[in-house]
């Protein structure tokens, strides 16, 4: 970088650049361990995480999220800050990041940092400078608040082994479902590659769960686990293949989560696609509602999607699409049905469906106790009973559910309102007067 | 003729009100529990004021852990924090239940039950406070070193919140202080923290902020700015996360407020 002849920026502006240039990145979550201070440092974790502001778009601020620098020897087609991209470019050093993070979190404004970073160089020097910037905060600053920091694909395996005793979530981006999509759009990157460093954060994890039950003082190794993010809708895959790809990074490497992020048109690329509605947000919020299914609800992907029914209905959220595709299973009743039976109803949640289970046992449940519970009876009315009683007469027909259950809140999209199920009305097919 | 207790709208009050009501032998449908000062006195009710008392109080919260449970407790200290006029009558009621039960740990899934599940919700409701909070508390450093935070929170959450910092910045000298109930949580550097009652604001926040103090909110200011995306901009999504009653205490929304305010003004 010898040739490249530039002033030395100010704090705030590297901020500026490098805050902007990481904000593609969905992750932003504290959750996932319980770590108290131990009296010496600064800093402590708690299990739910938390969110310490919320930005404009309505995303939660809960770490102070950077790049390391967004200098970059990639040139995928989606990123920003690829290479044939004219933008302006810096890098942090270690002690600015320290001095950030610390200064930032003595206020109360963040939960600890995300650290990610373009590809300076090669891999290796990246992942160098990642794990130097943490090694300064752990143990010259005592700093013992939540790390989310990027594995970054190619490194030296033992820079991401010693980095991940450093940090509490680590995560590589899986950029696009497939390997057809990255061959397009990264074509310098590499499927295979990118999984190395996921595989062995999943193999370092569990003989770190070994060496734990062994010595209890052990450090730990990325006790948060690892998460990853898929973009949606810059490459033609469907919904089916998306959770497809999520099922098995949740079954087979143990992530923790896997993020969507709705697809931004930020370069000019004859291979991006032009999406004149702005970005696909209605379907990301149908796959992260599955993405929920898929965790706490005991669903698999092929009872939501199948290859002849690739994507979601975007009108109906997929748990009440699939209820209404079983309306054989339905009613249940909730005096006497089983903890995983409730969870499928729509209208209950997990926490719900605990507290019914609990509560029924001491005593019996009407309705009212019900909505007091947290039950959302909007949607559950048609699909439960309580004592052996609906709640008020519904009938137990596809037509009739899906129009009470269209929900009017719901930003939707202008090619998804003329798929509506409102149709010519004849007096004589009126579903109310059928006998 | 039904006795009305009239707590103070404490822990150690309400707790103070159950012992004296329940030592009061009327049995339990004679008497009731409040902590309103301004309720409309009913006709055939006897009025009295219970003054809070630490022996009473604690004998009964000792009862309360040991026959009903890790669980109920907390439950009812969580409970106590917020402000709700059934709070005091509620919490009375499921003790009452809690200490009938053969296993008065049942007590807490028993949400059948009026009384009880108006506790859990007071509990929920408090909790939901308390979390938000702990991340939407800012402090600002002053001269001295000192971190200062001003809330006006709805629930009484400063000693449900003090741990989490207590625990979270051990080696800071810092304070939080509650406007609306002249309270202050204060944690000297490497020691344990603990609640003044009736400060005055005064007190605290004449001291000017360091020079480092003004750097870090300008840079706190960019970084908000800069992450969030333009093309997903979603302000009704943001107002249900974080309500505006919370913004004219956190820095990063200081300027935006004075920027909406002139725009009204205008208008």
């Amino acid at each position: 970088m010898e040739y490249r002849i530039e002033q030395q920026k100010e704090l705030s502006e590297k901020l500026r650049i490098l805050a902007d240039a990481a904000k593609y990145d969905v992750a932003c979550t504290s959750s996932g361990v319980d770590r108290s201070n131990t009296g010496k440092g600064i800093g402590n974790c708690i299990v739910p995480g938390i969110c310490h502001s919320f930005s404009a778009d309505g995303r939660c601020i809960s770490l102070l999220k950077i790049l390391f620098t967004n200098e970059c020897v990639f040139d995928c087609k989606y990123c920003i800050n690829r290479r044939s991209n004219d933008v302006p470019r810096a890098s942090f050093t270690p002690q600015e990041v320290c001095d950030l993070t610390i200064g930032f979190y003595r206020r109360n404004y963040i939960e600890g940092l995300f650290l990610s970073s373009g590809i300076i160089q090669s891999p290796d020097v990246t992942m160098d400078l990642l794990y130097q910037t943490l090694w300064k905060l752990r143990r010259e600053y005592g700093f013992q608040g939540y790390i989310h920091v990027k594995a970054i694909p190619g490194a030296d395996a033992e820079l991401i082994a010693r980095t991940g005793y450093l940090a509490d979530r680590m995560s590589v981006n899986l950029e696009l479902p497939t390997g057809e999509g990255l061959k397009v759009l990264a074509p310098q990157k590499q499927r295979s590659k990118m999984m190395a460093p996921i595989r062995q954060v999943r193999e370092a994890r569990k003989q770190n769960k070994n060496e734990l039950a062994l010595y209890r003082h052990a450090p730990k190794f990325v006790p948060a686990g690892q998460s990853t993010q898929m973009i949606i809708g810059a490459t033609g895959e469907s919904d089916w293949q998306i959770m497809k790809v999520a099922e098995h990074m949740y079954q087979k490497y143990e992530m923790k989560r896997v993020f969507y992020s709705a697809f931004l048109r930020v370069n000019e690329d004859s291979l991006l696609p032009v999406l004149p509605g702005g970005p696909p947000l209605l379907r990301e919020h149908r796959l992260y509602q599955a993405d929920w299914l898929l965790r706490f609800y005991g669903f698999g992907t092929e009872e939501l999607l199948s290859e002849e029914n690739p994507d979601f209905n975007l009108l109906l959220d997929p748990k009440c699409d699939w209820a209404l595709r079983h309306l054989d299973r339905f009613p249940v009743e909730v005096m006497g049905a089983d903890y995983h039976t409730l969870l499928r109803v729509p209208g209950i949640g997990y926490r719900s469906a605990g507290r019914i289970v609990k509560a029924r046992g001491l005593g019996t449940l009407d309705y009212g106790n019900l909505k007091k519970m947290g039950v959302v009876l909007k949607r559950a009315v048609y699909f439960i009973t309580c004592g052996g009683r609906q709640m008020y007469p519904v009938k137990l027909q596809e037509d009739y559910i899906l129009r009470n259950l269209l929900d009017g809140k719901e930003k939707l999209s202008a090619d998804a309102k003329d798929t509506s199920v409102y149709r010519q009305m004849s007096l004589f097919d009126d579903p109310r007067f059928s006998v | 003729m039904i006795r009305v207790f009239q707590c103070e709208d404490t822990l150690t009050g309400i707790m103070t009100g159950v012992y004296d009501a329940w030592d009061s032998r009327l049995g339990h449908g004679q008497v009731r529990l409040q902590t309103a000062q301004n309720m409309e006195p009913e006709l055939f009710c006897e009025y009295v004021t219970v003054f809070p008392d630490l022996v009473k109080a604690e004998k009964v919260l000792r009862t309360i852990q040991r026959r009903m449970g890790e669980e109920a407790f907390e439950m009812i200290a969580y409970a106590s924090s917020y402000p709700d006029d059934r709070k005091a009558d509620a919490l009375y009621r499921m003790i009452v239940l809690g200490l009938h039960l053969p296993d008065g740990r049942e007590i807490c899934g028993m949400l059948t039950q009026p009384e009880v599940r108006l506790v859990f919700e007071l509990r929920r409701k408090a909790w939901h406070i308390a979390h938000r909070y702990m991340g939407f508390v800012r402090f600002r450093e002053l001269k001295s070193g000192v971190l200062l935070s001003v809330i006006d929170a709805e629930a009484d959450v400063l000693a449900l919140i003090a741990p989490h910092f207590a625990d979270r910045l051990p080696l800071e000298n810092w304070t939080i202080y509650d406007r609306r109930r002249k309270k202050a949580a204060v944690h000297p550097a490497g020691k344990g923290w603990l609640i003044l009652e009736e400060v005055e604001e005064a007190c605290f926040c004449s001291q000017k902020e360091s020079e480092e103090e003004a750097r870090y909110d300008a840079l706190w200011k960019i970084f908000h700015q800069a992450v969030g995306i333009a093309e997903r901009t979603n302000p009704d999504l943001q107002s249900s996360f974080l309500p505006r009653k919370f913004r004219p205490f956190m820095n990063e929304f200081s300027g935006q407020q004075e920027a909406s305010k002139g725009g009204r003004d205008l208008l």
